[in-house]
């Protein structure tokens, strides 16, 4: 009895190497070998997880809120004294919400299409963007950089009312486009500072090497560089997905009116009836509507975590 | 003839003047090693003969035709780099097969040159990994089948083995040298380390500061070093230079005023030396121990057992070190009075320009 949980310790211990280093381990009592300075009391792992625990609650309480509310039924909800348990609860909101907003799976559709099409749009132009910057000195480079980031420093919100002339000068209100460009356009300098960092790293002897070869800059670019700066690519891409999604909701509100073109942000607010508002339907859609991000990111995070931390390249 | 010759090169980064014009001829086949110290710009001149750097003025001529403008590929070479400069995502085959890639060669004409330079580098059994799970030793090699496959009429390399152990340096050592001798291609090897430059080379630039200090084989530098620039940079331990003063030269022999180690007759046929302050040179290994031409009494400070060698170090009255290489394991205790001789034919003298005088 006692020999099974072990194994099962052992095996999530190590998920990597399995059958090779289990005889082994079944030998040796599980003992976590740390190195001496990743060595901690037991009052500094509670310290620790006590700082974890608050930082995470103050994250994820509106989440946790959110919840909890989408479960109660809506006359629950304004009940005295208020708990935070529900009372009778249930998942009827997650389907009663298709039904008071037939529409709202158009709005999760749009969103997602609209941050995809942006996403694509960053990458086609950062990637030579950031090779450029990262490989060839040209006249006002450092300018062009220290731009980026001041464009980065202004919130879309600024630019509003001019973004608003010239997107009706270039007849893009109440289009899809309305939503995709200037999304795109601020996510651009900030995925150029990522990707040209990452591409820095990349050692300009391979670049050299390949032009000795006798290939062409795109070539190296296509054949070498690219495939090393895959991991880089992948962080950009993902935070730039990340970024368009959070950022839909004011470019929706203010250049778009039809409602067939709307985001989920914007979508949500079909909940706002006239007398009153939805609140448990509205807290399950928000839930539904980020739902496909939330599992994107549970697949992609490890690209994540490794582009940002791992070196690009042991030659 | 030469196959490539370098006429009045030079370089400048904005204000920095790196290469100061340089003149060379290389011949094929020829194994040419640039050495001399870092910032001595040797790397530079390598680089601006494979097309990576800009010629400011001068001419680079390989094959009897001017480069300075051509891209590497066009200029017949293949370049080794320090780093290996391997593409981490491709197999060891597609490493070696890239300079074949980019032309579009045939599948078939790929694998043949392929699978050629694996068996020379003894890479056969490596083709499909990657070169991360290669050993240094390894991944030279595969660095060196890339330069191979392109079978360029000149291969430069770049202090290609400073990034190896010390026992895996001398074995690509002999490796290199072999791989010469069979493929009988002019070969450019840069490197700050004299024991390589001495081992492998047909012929020495030794490089200093930009210009050119001394051209000539490993021995000639050895024997007849030009200046005292190139007298100290090659041979290990360096050569041990004293000061002293002429005080007669009559056309056979100059006699030089070693102040507190006495004088020193030498046969010199110049006598413009007559009065100026000079500089002696004597290697490490010309000193023996006992009375001879000329003796002096050292006391050595440290004392090194390498078994084969015995190495002293002192200091003369002068304040310049004096370190003696023995043979064998003698009986030269730290810090007790050794009397050394040397002979006067294996002294160097430098006037006080730093030029060899004979």
């Amino acid at each position: 009895m006692t020999s099974e949980p072990m194994t099962a310790a052992q095996k999530v211990a190590h998920p990597a190497d399995d059958a090779a280093v289990a005889p082994i381990a079944k030998a040796k009592p599980v003992k976590a070998v740390r190195a001496m300075i990743d060595r901690y009391t037991w009052y500094e792992y509670a310290a620790i997880y006590a700082g974890i625990a608050l930082f995470l609650f103050f994250v994820l309480a509106p989440f946790i809120e959110g919840f909890m509310v989408s479960l109660k039924p809506l006359s629950r909800l304004f009940s005295s004294p208020y708990s935070f348990w529900p009372k009778e609860g249930s998942l009827t909101a997650y389907f009663t919400m298709w039904e008071s907003v037939p529409g709202f799976w158009r709005y999760i559709v749009n969103s997602l299409f609209i941050s995809t099409t942006a996403t694509v749009i960053v990458l086609i132009m950062v990637v030579p963007a950031a090779y450029a910057f990262a490989r060839f000195p040209f006249p006002g480079r450092g300018a062009l950089l220290g731009a980026f980031l001041a464009v980065n420093m202004f919130s879309g919100a600024v630019l509003l009312i001019p973004l608003f002339r010239l997107m009706r000068q270039m007849g893009l209100l109440n289009t899809y486009w309305a939503m995709i460009v200037p999304g795109a356009a601020f996510l651009i300098p900030s995925a150029i500072w990522l990707l040209r960092t990452y591409m820095m790293r990349i050692p300009r002897e391979l670049d050299e090497a390949a032009w000795v070869d006798g290939a062409s800059r795109l070539y190296t670019l296509r054949r070498v560089i690219l495939p090393i700066a895959m991991p880089g690519i992948a962080v950009v891409a993902i935070t730039t997905f990340i970024g368009a999604y959070a950022q839909q909701f004011i470019f929706a509100l203010t250049f778009n009116s039809k409602t067939e073109f709307m985001p989920l942000a914007i979508g949500l607010f079909a909940y706002f009836g006239r007398q009153e508002v939805v609140w448990n339907e509205l807290m399950a859609a928000s839930f539904v509507g980020i739902a496909p991000v939330l599992i994107l990111i549970v697949f992609l995070q490890r690209y994540l975590v490794a582009g940002l931390t791992a070196g690009a390249v042991k030659t | 003839m030469s196959q490539l010759s370098l006429k009045r090169v030079e370089k400048s980064f904005n204000e920095a003047h790196i290469i100061k014009g340089i003149d060379l001829e290389v011949s094929e086949g020829e194994f040419v090693v640039f050495v001399g110290p870092s910032g001595c710009g040797k790397s530079t001149l390598l680089r601006m003969i494979a097309g990576l750097e800009e010629v400011t003025s001068g001419e680079i001529v390989i094959g009897g035709r001017t480069v300075n403008d051509l891209p590497p590929v066009q200029r017949g070479i293949a370049m080794v780099f320090q780093s290996y400069a391997l593409y981490p995502h491709m197999t060891v085959y597609e490493n070696i097969a890239f300079p074949l890639r980019v032309e579009r060669l045939p599948q078939a004409e790929v694998d043949r040159r392929v699978s050629a330079a694996a068996r020379v580098l003894q890479l056969e059994t490596r083709l499909q990994q990657r070169p991360g799970t290669l050993s240094g030793g390894q991944r030279q090699r595969v660095a060196i089948g890339r330069a191979i496959v392109r079978e360029p009429q000149i291969f430069l390399f770049d202090e290609p083995l400073s990034n190896l152990d010390a026992a895996l340096r001398s074995e690509m050592r002999i490796e290199l040298m072999e791989l010469h001798k069979r493929l009988g291609s002019t070969m450019i090897y840069v490197t700050h380390d004299q024991v390589e430059a001495m081992t492998m080379a047909d012929k020495i630039v030794v490089l200093d500061a930009g210009t050119i200090s001394q051209v000539g084989s490993p021995l000639e530098l050895y024997h007849k070093p030009d200046n005292l620039f190139v007298a100290g940079f090659i041979g290990s331990p360096k050569m041990n230079f004293i000061n002293g003063t002429v005080t007669a030269a009559d056309g056979t022999t100059a006699t030089v005023d070693l102040g507190a180690l006495g004088t020193i007759s030498l046969p010199r046929q110049s006598r413009s030396v007559a009065g100026q302050s000079v500089i002696v040179g004597i290697r490490p290994e010309h000193l023996r121990l006992g009375k001879g031409d000329f003796t002096l009494t050292v006391t050595p400070k440290i004392v090194e057992h390498l078994g084969i060698h015995t190495v002293t170090y002192a200091d003369l009255p002068g304040g310049e070190n004096f370190v003696g290489l023995f043979e064998g394991d003698p009986d030269v205790p730290e810090g007790r009075p050794l009397e050394v001789s040397f002979a006067q034919n294996q002294v160097h003298l430098f006037d006080s320009a730093g030029l060899a005088v004979y």
